[in-house]
């Protein structure tokens, strides 16, 4: 894996190697299949990271690993740049089992800038599609890719990796859940059509907040925003009626003093029956004055306070991700052998197994010469009869050779299994072919 | 000594409850999917080896099986573990299963330990009476609720402080949203207050059958019943007229303690020998 990241490289450099834009990394993805030939790749590209995995196909020599310096401006041509020998101090460049650890980080949102958000497996996912939508991954990155996903699955859920409040938008939503339960049938009343309030005020609607009142000084604005919220936009002079049915209140106006008093909440109240009153003011200057939230029934966090709920959300998220750095380690090295086992083990086996096959071919003929009698439906029923004697043999030696690759001293396990069959390292059922008489 | 087979499955029950109870304790704090379903699955097994047990033991003993301590101690702690997987399931209030399930627990516990005999020989033409069973079941079953209702009101008061004072918020995933636990208290209590009105109406109905002397409507669980009717009363009344929540999760509290003197308070009348 070679790449840049928020952890590696500032925005500065990051936007310039940024495949974000429409068609950018299908263009790219065209462009790497060339230049690394039989090479497998799928290229990761969001605004805080660049990464590009190759994997070696089957037909690639060993020993002819690309590296950074030639990876890093492959990246920068297939972004349609020169090749950006001023960046090349930002790339980072993980081999083995230290690349499958790092993707595996990636996608649970280990790495991210907010760690545990969740955009982080789709935009893993988007870039796998794109690659083996261009047949650019093969069988080993998609085997990769499938259990980086599956173990992000594992840590996000078994460490509520994704749990929390990731911005204030959301510790809105968390707290007026905590007050409200489901938040289907509750009215949202927005005091200022800013953009924090528009965001809060779109989170509390994705969350089932089912009615959206927006109240500007300027209507027009207020109409515009309460289009896109689905909402209703009323006069800001006449707002005052209206906190006595609404249930969560987002104050976020320009005004230099507070506009909502103690007295207009304590009017508000007295039609309400006790019902609880969510009183969001992300305002500075404050919109409401501090008093409010001594009233009963009335429930007031201010910016400050949703950012605390922030910051405890995310340390919390913090001390979780440390738990689950250890199983992500723990995957991505079992992967990795698994993989090494894969690798060392199966030349063995189909040497093992071709020379098997070459003895009965073999003998098969020279007891056709033999016994001319024989019909092609007897020769038939030898051949599958010495077939199945082969399959029952080449069985436990099969699993005892996979089990030999995974132990920790496998290499050598495995040398000592090539030189009890008599196979070589290389060409091995050859070998057993031209010693057949 | 030789053990019965109710008393084996109660042991079982026992077990379970305890379990249930730790492993929802558990998730309080460690927010562990494991141990929530945990919890729930053996919340379950425990009912349903409870109900087994008071089975076994009616089979035992030939009659209904609440005329002991012990039995009616058993009794109350399986409607308490019913009533606990009824907000569990209708409001997923899992914080309340280790007091259902603790509570449960300590019931079973003391139904071990509480006398099994009574001094007397029940009668099984009193027990036979409808009425008299309409009566003890409805009774037992309103004191379940309003237990899980004492719950609901203790969650209430401290979310609602946590939501105000905004110290341990962190807490709030742990704990229900502040509406939720209200409703389920108020559903808790409208459920029970009316079996607590069929418990009573229907024991007056035996009482005036003949058989209990005068003195009856004097008996301290009687008077008991009738404030623990009148407070849950209160209650709901207050609901209707919209007191401040804060407040009648008040009531409740000192519901319970009402409750908990109406049934381990000794009574003449309440003596189903003869």
């Amino acid at each position: 894996m070679v790449g840049l990241s928020h952890q590696s490289a500032p925005v500065a450099v990051r936007e310039r190697l940024a495949f974000t834009a429409p068609g950018a990394l299908e263009r790219a993805l065209v462009h790497l299949k060339d230049a690394l030939g039989e090479r497998e790749c799928v290229l990761l590209s969001t605004c805080n990271r660049t990464e590009l995995y190759v994997a070696q196909g089957n037909n690639v020599a060993a020993g002819d690993d690309p590296d950074a310096s030639t990876l890093a401006p492959l990246l920068a041509r297939a972004h349609g740049q020169s090749d950006l020998p001023e960046l090349a101090g930002y790339f980072t460049e993980r081999r083995g089992h230290r690349a499958v650890e790092h993707l595996f980080r990636v996608a649970a949102g280990l790495e991210s800038m907010i760690v545990g958000e969740s955009d982080i497996v789709r935009q893993v996912k988007t870039s796998y599609a794109a690659a083996s939508d261009a047949r650019a991954a093969g069988p080993l990155l998609s085997r990769l890719f499938h259990e980086a996903l599956r173990v992000a699955k594992r840590a996000r859920t078994e460490y509520d990796l994704g749990k929390g409040a990731f911005s204030v938008g959301h510790a809105a939503v968390d707290m007026a859940q905590s007050i409200f339960g489901r938040l289907g049938g509750r009215v949202v009343l927005l005091l200022g059509a800013g953009k924090m309030s528009e965001t809060t005020a779109r989170h509390l609607s994705a969350a089932g907040a089912s009615s959206v009142l927006v109240a500007n000084r300027t209507f027009d604005k207020a109409a515009r925003l309460a289009e896109t919220l689905n909402g209703r936009a009323i006069r800001y002079e006449a707002f005052a009626p209206h906190l006595a049915q609404a249930d969560i209140v987002i104050a976020s106006t320009a005004a230099p003093h507070a506009v909502v008093t103690r007295d207009l909440v304590e009017g508000a109240l007295k039609g309400r029956r006790h019902r609880p009153l969510f009183l969001i003011d992300i305002a500075v200057p404050r919109d409401i004055e501090a008093s409010v939230g001594e009233l009963d029934d009335v429930f007031l966090y201010n910016i400050d306070d949703l950012r605390a709920v922030v910051d405890n959300d995310e340390a919390e998220r913090r001390i979780r991700a440390t738990r689950a750095d250890v199983l992500v380690h723990d995957e991505a090295l079992s992967f990795a052998q698994t993989l090494r086992a894969r690798e060392t083990a199966l030349p063995l086996v189909s040497s093992l197994r071709a020379r098997m096959e070459a003895t009965k071919t073999a003998e098969m003929a020279r007891l056709a010469q033999r016994l001319p009698h024989l019909s092609p439906a007897d020769l038939r029923v030898i051949e599958a009869s010495f077939g199945a004697v082969i399959a029952k043999i080449a069985h436990e030696p099969t699993v005892k050779i996979k089990e030999y690759a995974l132990a920790d001293n496998g290499d050598e396990k495995i040398a000592t299994a090539r030189e009890l069959f008599g196979l070589s390292s290389s060409g091995g059922a050859a070998a057993a072919e031209e010693k057949t008489p | 000594m030789i053990v019965s087979a109710g008393a084996l499955v109660l042991g079982a029950t026992l077990a379970l409850y305890l379990v249930g109870a730790a492993s929802l304790g558990a998730n309080l704090f460690l927010r562990r999917p494991a141990l929530l379903v945990t919890g729930r699955v053996v919340a379950v097994f425990g009912a349903l080896f409870h109900f087994a047990a008071i089975g076994l033991r009616c089979a035992e003993v030939a009659r209904a099986p609440f005329v002991t301590p012990a039995e009616s101690l058993s009794l109350l702690a399986w409607m308490v573990v019913l009533a606990y997987l009824v907000v569990e399931a209708l409001w997923r209030l899992s914080a309340a299963g280790p007091f259902a399930l603790g509570l449960a627990f300590l019931l079973v516990g003391g139904a071990g330990l509480a006398p099994h005999q009574v001094g007397g020989v029940a009668d099984p033409a009193l027990l036979s009476e409808s009425a008299v069973s309409l009566h003890i079941i409805a009774t037992v079953a309103s004191l379940a609720a309003f237990a899980l209702a004492f719950c609901c009101a203790g969650l209430y008061l401290i979310v609602h402080h946590i939501l105000k004072s905004k110290h341990g918020l962190a807490w709030m995933k742990r704990l229900p949203p502040l509406v939720t636990v209200e409703q389920a208290g108020f559903a808790l209590v409208a459920l029970g207050f009316p079996l607590l009105t069929l418990g009573i109406l229907s024991g007056i109905v035996r009482a005036l059958s003949g058989g209990l002397g005068a003195g009856w409507p004097l008996d301290t669980k009687t008077l008991l019943a009738v404030a623990v009717w009148g407070i849950y009363g209160l209650y709901l009344l207050a609901r209707l007229r919209a007191w401040p929540p804060v407040r009648t999760a008040y009531v409740l509290l000192v519901g319970l303690a009402l409750c908990l003197l109406l049934f381990f308070v000794p009574s003449a009348a309440h003596r189903f020998v003869s």
